[in-house]
């Protein structure tokens, strides 16, 4: 096995990916470096073709890196044979789809259970943590339905609980709010936020949607291949709005610096701090 | 993996029709075809399983008699009758020709029987009676009808008016019937006094035919000694060497259909599915599992034709007689193993191709395809 000593869940270092060679090479990824917390939600926004994908593609092991590494829960995943992948894929990671990606032949359940099979579950056992995982995601009316009678937001919530099925550590979502309205998109968001937070695993979503910063921990601007530029957001104490800590109004209290979205907000909490924060 | 080929072949209920509807008609060819032949293997036998003889005596070098001509020296019964073992020899003379009723012409097997045949007259009898006088014929009961005529009624054989004494049951096939006349009639019809075609030999009580037609072979010089299953075979293997390239030609047909057909929808059914089998590929599935997942789904649609098939040819065979068609058809162990075999065959290659799709999907295309 090859490991690495780092605790981080998720550590990519001077990861660089290039298509073709000689005069008709492309740099899709270059030189990247990032790592992840469990529990940590990062945010990756660009433009289209600004790598996104050939990122995602090299966080979820679907693609190996022209140089550098990439580190998972001390494996060093970029250095692993190819047939090994398959089931790091199975067992590391939960992988959410834009499109849903439900296979449309088999109900709910059945969409859920395939994957645990796929990692080694027996049928019975697959299909009792299918069944849970879709009643505690609000599905339990809906376990022996077919996609094609599942609303956007059932499908993308059947989707997590596939993703969770094999208790990841890591969630790689692409677009996981695309094809919803802003209702269920919310919603999906909460569900990514509980993910993260309650249950300890780092969570990397790619996306356009801008409603997606009120949850990340981190966002990361990606363009040309490379990181342009990081946020780190911060909730707002007042009005419980997300911020980016590097372009919003601070205060300090107590050694603690918070950040807020207007001056309105900031003079409220500078007046009595201990209205809206818990000393314990 | 078998479910997920289960769900996907039953999700798109057209297609399921197209696919086992259409190995079931290329299986069905192939099947009604066997037990065509099968059943005229049965049926050009039947004369021979009947007959009562448990070892037949020919002329030297004739094996069967179908498309045959035997000649023996009518001192041969006696000789025959000589041998240790041999309880009764019956004699008959043997022609094919035609039966004559008014236009209609059927070909038959004309069998001369002796007065007091105990071997190789009719074996069942629906009306009248069993053995003929001169100038009287029995025949079969289904061609009878076919040509309109029936007890009393008067036909053509070899040039001669002859009554009809007797109907028979079970002594037609595809190509021809059996009608029984006189030994005397034959005789003076063909001006034949002092030869046989065949003789019909019974054994005595526990003796083993093969033990006695060894005996036979070793006492009577010039002839072919067969014991009744011998004889039966050998006219078998005739109607097998003349239709064997036939069946083979119909046989290559219908796979190549039913290839055809079941090739052409797993592929489209992978295609349709390339990007469900891709996504599968990123969340992990290894290919053997997706590989297992198209031949199982090639497996069940052959299958369900196999059994579309059978049972269509079953029922063929059911309706038939009931039809009034002169055609038997039977369904042989051997022919439901050679057109399983022929399944599992056109499954296996009919997923081949999609195997090679999906051995060639990259699954960044689950992320590639927004």
């Amino acid at each position: 096995m090859l490991t690495s000593s780092n605790n981080k869940s998720l550590q990519i270092n001077h990861v660089s990916k290039r298509y073709g060679s000689g005069s008709t090479e492309v740099t899709a990824v270059h030189d990247v470096s990032l790592s992840v917390n469990p529990g940590e939600i990062v945010l990756i926004m660009g433009p289209s073709g600004s790598g996104k994908t050939t990122l995602l593609s090299m966080l979820g092991a679907l693609l190996k890196p022209t140089e550098g590494e990439i580190h998972l829960n001390g494996t060093i995943l970029s250095a692993l044979a190819e047939n090994r992948l398959p089931e790091i894929r199975l067992k590391q990671f939960g992988f959410i789809f834009q499109d849903f990606n439900l296979l449309s032949a088999l109900t709910a359940l059945e969409n859920v259970a395939i994957v645990a099979e796929l990692a080694g579950s027996k049928s019975g056992e697959a299909r009792r943590k299918a069944a849970s995982l879709l009643t505690e995601l609000g599905l339990g009316e809906r376990l022996h339905f077919l996609p094609e009678k599942l609303s956007g937001g059932e499908k993308q919530r059947v989707a997590i609980a596939r993703a969770l099925v094999n208790d990841p550590s890591l969630i790689l979502a692409d677009e996981p709010t695309a094809n919803l309205d802003s209702k269920i998109g919310h919603e999906i968001m909460r569900r990514l936020r509980h993910i993260a937070k309650e249950q300890g695993r780092s969570v990397v979503i790619v996306s356009h949607d801008q409603r997606i910063k009120d949850i990340a921990d981190r966002v990361l601007w990606l363009e040309d291949g490379e990181f342009k530029e990081a946020v780190t957001m911060a909730i707002d104490p007042v009005c419980g709005m997300s911020v980016e800590r590097e372009k919003t109004f601070r205060a300090e209290w107590k050694g603690q610096t918070y950040y807020f979205c207007a001056r309105g907000c900031r003079d409220e909490f500078v007046n009595n701090p201990k209205k809206f924060i818990t000393v314990v | 993996m078998i479910r997920l080929a289960f769900r996907n072949l039953f999700h798109n209920k057209v297609r399921l029709v197209i696919s086992s509807g259409g190995v079931a008609l290329a299986l069905l060819l192939i099947l009604s075809l066997d037990a065509i032949f099968t059943g005229v293997e049965k049926r050009i036998t039947a004369y021979i399983e009947n007959s009562g003889a448990d070892i037949w005596v020919s002329q030297e070098d004739v094996f069967n008699m179908h498309m045959a001509s035997s000649s023996l020296p009518d001192n041969v019964a006696r000789k025959v009758k000589a041998v240790l073992g041999v309880d009764s020899v019956s004699p008959i003379h043997y022609l094919a020709n035609n039966i004559i009723a008014g236009d209609e012409r059927n070909l038959a097997y004309v069998i001369g029987l002796t007065e007091d045949a105990e071997l190789g007259g009719p074996w069942s009898i629906s009306a009248g009676r069993s053995l003929p006088d001169e100038d009287e014929v029995i025949m079969d009961r289904g061609v009878a009808e076919k040509s309109g005529i029936g007890l009393g009624d008067e036909v053509e054989i070899l040039g001669k008016d002859f009554t009809v004494v007797g109907l028979t049951e079970g002594t037609s096939s595809l190509v021809n019937s059996i009608a029984f006349i006189s030994m005397k009639d034959f005789e003076n019809l063909r001006k034949n006094y002092d030869t046989f075609s065949f003789l019909l030999v019974k054994v005595r009580d526990g003796q083993s035919p093969q033990v006695v037609a060894e005996r036979i072979k070793a006492q009577v010089r010039d002839v072919t000694v067969q014991t009744r299953d011998q004889f039966a075979g050998q006219e078998r293997k005739v109607v097998k060497d003349m239709s064997t390239d036939l069946v083979t030609i119909m046989n290559l047909i219908g796979f190549l259909i039913g290839l055809a057909v079941l090739a052409l929808t797993v592929y489209t059914s992978t295609l349709s599915r390339r990007r469900e089998y891709g996504m599968l590929k990123a969340l992990g599935a290894r290919n053997r599992d997706l590989y297992l997942t198209v031949l199982a789904q090639a497996m069940l649609s052959v299958v369900l034709g196999f059994l579309f098939g059978l049972t269509i040819t079953v029922l063929l065979t059911l309706i038939i007689p009931v039809l009034g068609v002169n055609l038997t058809m039977v369904v042989s162990r051997v022919s439901l193993l050679k057109v399983a075999s022929a399944s599992l065959i056109l499954a296996g290659i009919s997923a081949m191709i999609p195997i090679r799709q999906i051995a060639g999907l990259d699954p960044v295309m689950v992320f590639r395809g927004r």
